[in-house]
């Protein structure tokens, strides 16, 4: 199966069972969970299902595209389910099996995995999913957002997209699956890959960086003042590259990097509080479209 | 009748701590209940895999035990009046319990009287009956070290509870649970046997799991078959020709991380073995649970067991896993070949910015006083065996400065358990001497307890002051260990530093290196209104606490450590020296004969201010004869005492007592001239200094010693 037919396959089997598809947010993030769509929908009692491809970038784990499986950029494929269903790992499974992985024939593990993104004040208890050693999925029952108690409590199944590609394809490198039957994930992402390793890690400008980061702290402020919650988070959104990629420039010693992160958990407690409040204003919404 | 009760609590992947903690807390908490509940049963076991918790009562049973108790109203005086008809209070009692005077009794309370009452007995109820509140109690009452909820539910449990079977022989104990209701049906391995399987008694239980479920619920069988395979591979396959390096630690994890283990071998390419030893081991087993095998000469071979979840393998997992474990030693690799581009003095920079503790600076500054404090100790030491090799001083100050060096580099960062290994590895790589390596990996033990202990003397000291220093900074900054609190392990560190001492055989005082250190603190931080001797005092104790410790633990008397405190000894290894001497005299000698006269001593000068001995005051000649002989005695136990003969100084004080003991029965110390009795007090206390020298032997408790 192409690269893009996983993608197409798992929005089919999602979209089936009761998900709503959303698109990719146009913003450089670490994870899908910073989309608002999963950052914030998580928060209040109002259910959400949605699916949606995110590109992700995590600055430190960049290879100069030498790893066959550790880069700077890859795409996850996000599900947040609210709240949790009672079969979501049935589900989860019946994905896979979806897929073309026969269950029987390999094995698969749901190995303790505590997720924590203490720069949004995040926390949940799931695991990592092994596919015959490969993590393949990250599956998570959200505890926590912004430092605020979830409930209910959503359930976020993060699929690897290349690591399950590797797996159906049975390749060895990111590099040689196949996006489309004569393009290689290679040929869209190897160059980039080695350019921008060499840019987190070598060329990015640390005093550029320790500026924006600055000023977009200062911006969320003056935006959440007028109550724009969605504006206010992706200037998080941006903060927390930016932090990424300090880290990845080692222009961050261990001691500066606690006060880093709880700058960025300030803000995400001060967004929470405010989506909070604003979606019980407007009387939760999506309650009523039970 | 007594029949057996099985009761499984489903979930989903239990993380392999949670599944001691939940096996150890449903056993105890079914005891109490069951016991509260008047329900007699035979044995409780429970058992665990990833995806349930089992609790199996054998001989439960069927009904409670009856329970007489007996209700006493007012006394008869109170519940009849003079012509014998019942009072008001008789009425009011009678109604509490729904009854009439006539129903109830006389009862007789010894020693107070005659009562109105009744004697009540429970009836025995069905464990059919009052099971399905014991069973759903005992769910709710079980607590993890880390818990979550899920849905919109308001239980907490270690991951989320979705079946409950529960079986009384072959009849279902029924309860609910939030959207949960208890039943006779269990679920086996996920991919294996997805579907429910129905249990038709609890006997059949554990046979239907393995057979139709493909789960094996007993950690025990899962570890022994995962055992008897490894052997099997090693004897019959391998025939000797590898081995397979088993931790404990990882093979308990991975018998808690599969339902039905199946050993799988696999390979990885031959480029990756120039990673050193024990990186390389870290790098197989740390993340993937994988089980490193070494060829015959103890290197690590390209072979690793994959112990799968399942039963067969039909080569897709082997692979997969090969794949994945090729990646993980690309990333090892990584990290190896990056830290090569880098030296200590870098590493050493970088530690300024890692935080020691809140308020006690970085392990930059730690580093600094260690260098510091290890040389006060090498110092204390000057004279003994330690000085006749040269270059302690430089190596230690050498290890000092580089032992922290590896917590920022990659490979611990990535593989923090190699915390230690990776400097000690580093560091020869660079070209240090061995004692300096040796000394980065050794100051880091004893890491749990029954580890092992430095080997060397620059570990040895090198280790006492990494723990000296840490724990010192704890106490300054109020992070003190209290009942079972110790968050951060000073116990064990206090121990290891007893231990280190033990081994090195270093005698020094324990309270000057603890002022040393505290100092070197104060100079940096100022830490403002705190006591510093309630500090150094505090720290003294607790290590000593740690020597007390190891002494209970072997069945020791600890009256004689009390009695050796007595004399203000703070040397732990000094303090040894003379437990031990005075263990073996009590066991061939009288100890009496040193305790008993040091006890009449210390009975008369109590509480009294002492001056020196005036020879012209002194007239009978007991007390001249003990004079000369405390002087004497004092002179040579002195001597003895320096060479830590303490076998020899308790042979002297053994001597000693007959002539206190003479001068007590001759003498009349409290004489009607007040100089002359002053005098002799002044001559008593001389001999009592002359005890406490070495020990103070009144504080042993022996059969009839504690008062004379």
């Amino acid at each position: 199966m192409n690269f893009q037919d996983i993608i197409f396959n798992l929005q089919k089997y999602w979209s089936d069972n009761g998900c709503i598809i959303k698109q990719p947010m146009d913003l450089e993030k670490g994870a899908g969970t910073f989309n608002p769509d999963t950052f914030l929908r998580c928060l209040g009692p109002e259910p959400w299902n949605v699916a949606y491809v995110e590109p992700s970038r995590r600055p430190t784990d960049g290879r100069y595209g030498q790893n066959p499986f550790r880069t700077q950029f890859f795409y996850q494929f996000q599900v947040l389910l609210k709240p949790s269903p009672d079969d979501v790992i049935d589900l989860y499974l019946g994905s896979l099996e979806n897929l073309g992985i026969k269950l029987k024939l390999h094995d698969i593990r749901f190995v303790e995995d505590d997720w924590q993104s203490p720069t949004i004040g995040a926390a949940g208890l799931g695991w990592e999913v092994w596919a015959d050693g490969m993590e393949i999925t990250q599956f998570t029952y959200f505890q926590q957002m912004g430092g605020f108690m979830l409930k209910p409590v959503s359930a976020e199944i993060t699929y690897g997209l290349e690591r399950i590609a590797m797996y159906l394809q049975d390749k060895d490198s990111f590099w040689d699956l196949k996006w489309s039957d004569n393009i290689t994930y290679g040929d869209l992402h190897l160059e980039s890959e080695k350019q921008w390793s060499v840019y987190n890690f070598e060329v990015a400008s640390v005093s550029m960086l320790l500026d924006l980061f600055k000023k977009y702290e200062k911006e969320f402020e003056r935006v959440i003042g007028r109550g724009l919650i969605f504006v206010g988070c992706e200037y998080i959104i941006k903060c927390s590259h930016i932090f990424n990629l300090l880290d990845a420039r080692e222009a961050i010693s261990v001691a500066e990097r606690t006060s880093y992160i709880a700058r960025v958990r300030n803000l995400a407690k001060i967004l929470c509080s405010a989506y909070l409040k604003q979606r019980e204003e407007m009387g939760y919404p999506l309650l009523k479209k039970e | 009748m007594r029949k057996n009760l099985v009761f499984e609590i489903g979930t989903e992947e239990l993380p392999p701590s949670c599944t001691g903690e939940g096996v150890s807390g449903l056993k105890k908490i079914l005891e109490n209940k069951l016991a509260e509940n008047r329900l007699e049963f035979e044995d409780i076991q429970t058992y665990s895999s990833p995806r349930r918790l089992v609790a199996v009562v054998k001989g439960l049973s069927e009904l409670q035990n009856s329970k007489e108790r007996t209700v006493a109203g007012p006394t008869l005086k109170v519940a009849f009046d003079k012509d014998g008809n019942p009072t008001m209070a008789a009425e009011g009692f009678a109604r509490s319990l729904n009854l009439e005077v006539s129903d109830l009794e006389e009862i007789e309370v010894e020693g107070k009287g005659v009562y109105l009452g009744k004697r009540i007995i429970e009836e025995e109820k069905k464990a059919v009956d009052v099971l399905p509140d014991i069973l759903k109690d005992s769910i709710l009452s079980l607590t993890f070290s880390k818990q979550m909820t899920w849905a919109d539910h308001d239980i907490k449990f270690a991951r989320p509870i979705r079946w409950i079977l529960a079986l009384y022989d072959n009849e279902v104990i029924k309860f609910s649970l939030e959207n949960l209701n208890s039943a006779n049906i269990t679920f086996g391995h996920r991919t294996l046997s997805p579907g429910p399987i129905n249990i038709k008694d609890a006997d059949s239980y554990f046979k239907l799991l393995q057979d139709k479920g493909k789960v094996i619920a007993d950690a025990v069988k899962r570890k022994e078959l995962i055992l008897n395979q490894i052997n099997q591979l090693e004897e019959d396959i391998w025939r000797g020709n590898y081995r397979v390096v088993l931790d404990g630690n990882l093979l308990n994890d991975v018998v808690n991380m599969v339902e039905m283990p199946n050993v799988v071998i696999g390979n990885f390419p031959e480029e990756f073995l120039y990673i050193p030893k024990d990186l390389l081991i870290e790098a197989i087993q740390y993340h993937q649970k994988y089980f490193a095998v070494l060829d015959k000469s103890g290197n690590v071979s390209t072979k690793f067991l994959i112990i799968q979840n399942g039963i067969k393998d039909n080569g897709g997992i082997k692979k997969g896993n090969e794949r994945v474990l090729k990646a993980r030693l690309s990333d090892a690799a990584f990290f190896y070949e990056e830290d090569k581009k880098h030296d200590f003095n870098y590493w050493a920079d970088k530690l300024k910015g890692v935080i020691f503790f809140s308020n006690l600076g970085s392990m930059y500054n730690k580093a600094l006083r260690l260098k510091k404090v290890s040389a006060y100790i090498a110092g204390l030491l000057e004279g003994s065996r330690l000085h006749e090799k040269d270059d302690i001083s430089t190596n230690l100050a050498t290890a000092s400065m580089l032992c922290k060096c590896d917590l920022v580099t990659n490979m611990v960062v990535e593989f923090p358990a190699l915390q230690g290994v990776v400097g000690r590895q580093y560091a020869r790589e660079k070209g240090e001497k061995s004692e300096v390596p040796d000394a980065i990996f050794e100051h880091h033990l004893p890491r749990f307890a029954a580890d092992i202990l430095p080997a060397t003397d620059v570990g040895l000291i090198l280790s006492i002051a990494d723990k000296i220093d840490t724990i010192t900074g704890m106490f300054l900054v109020g992070k003190i260990p209290s009942g079972s609190e110790d968050p951060f392990a000073l116990r064990r560190k206090a121990s290891g530093i007893v231990l280190s001492i033990l081994k090195g055989k270093y005698d020094f005082d324990l309270t000057g290196l603890i002022s040393y250190n505290q100092n070197l603190y104060q100079k940096s931080f100022n830490f403002r209104g705190i006591s510093d001797l309630k500090i150094s005092t505090g720290i003294k104790d607790f290590i000593i606490a740690r020597y007390r410790f190891l002494l209970e633990k072997k069945d020791k008397r600890l009256d004689i450590l009390e009695s050796i405190l007595g004399s203000g000894c703070c040397s732990i290894l000094d303090i040894d020296l003379r437990y031990k001497a005075i263990e073996e005299f009590i066991e061939s000698e009288d100890i009496k004969k040193i305790s008993c006269p040091m006890i009449r001593c210390k009975n008369i000068i109590d509480k009294k201010e002492f001056g020196e001995v005036d020879v012209e005051l002194l007239e009978e000649e007991y007390e001249k004869r003990l004079f000369s002989s405390v002087n004497m005695k004092e002179k040579v136990i002195k001597d003895l005492m320096c060479k830590k003969d303490y076998t020899a100084v308790l042979a002297e004080l053994y001597g000693f007592g007959e002539i206190v003991d003479l001068f007590f029965d001759k003498v009349l110390v409290m004489d009607k001239d007040k100089k002359v009795r002053s005098n002799r007090i002044n001559l008593i206390k001389k001999a009592v200094d002359s005890y406490l020298l070495m020990a103070d032997f009144s504080r042993l408790t022996i059969e009839g010693n504690s008062r004379i």
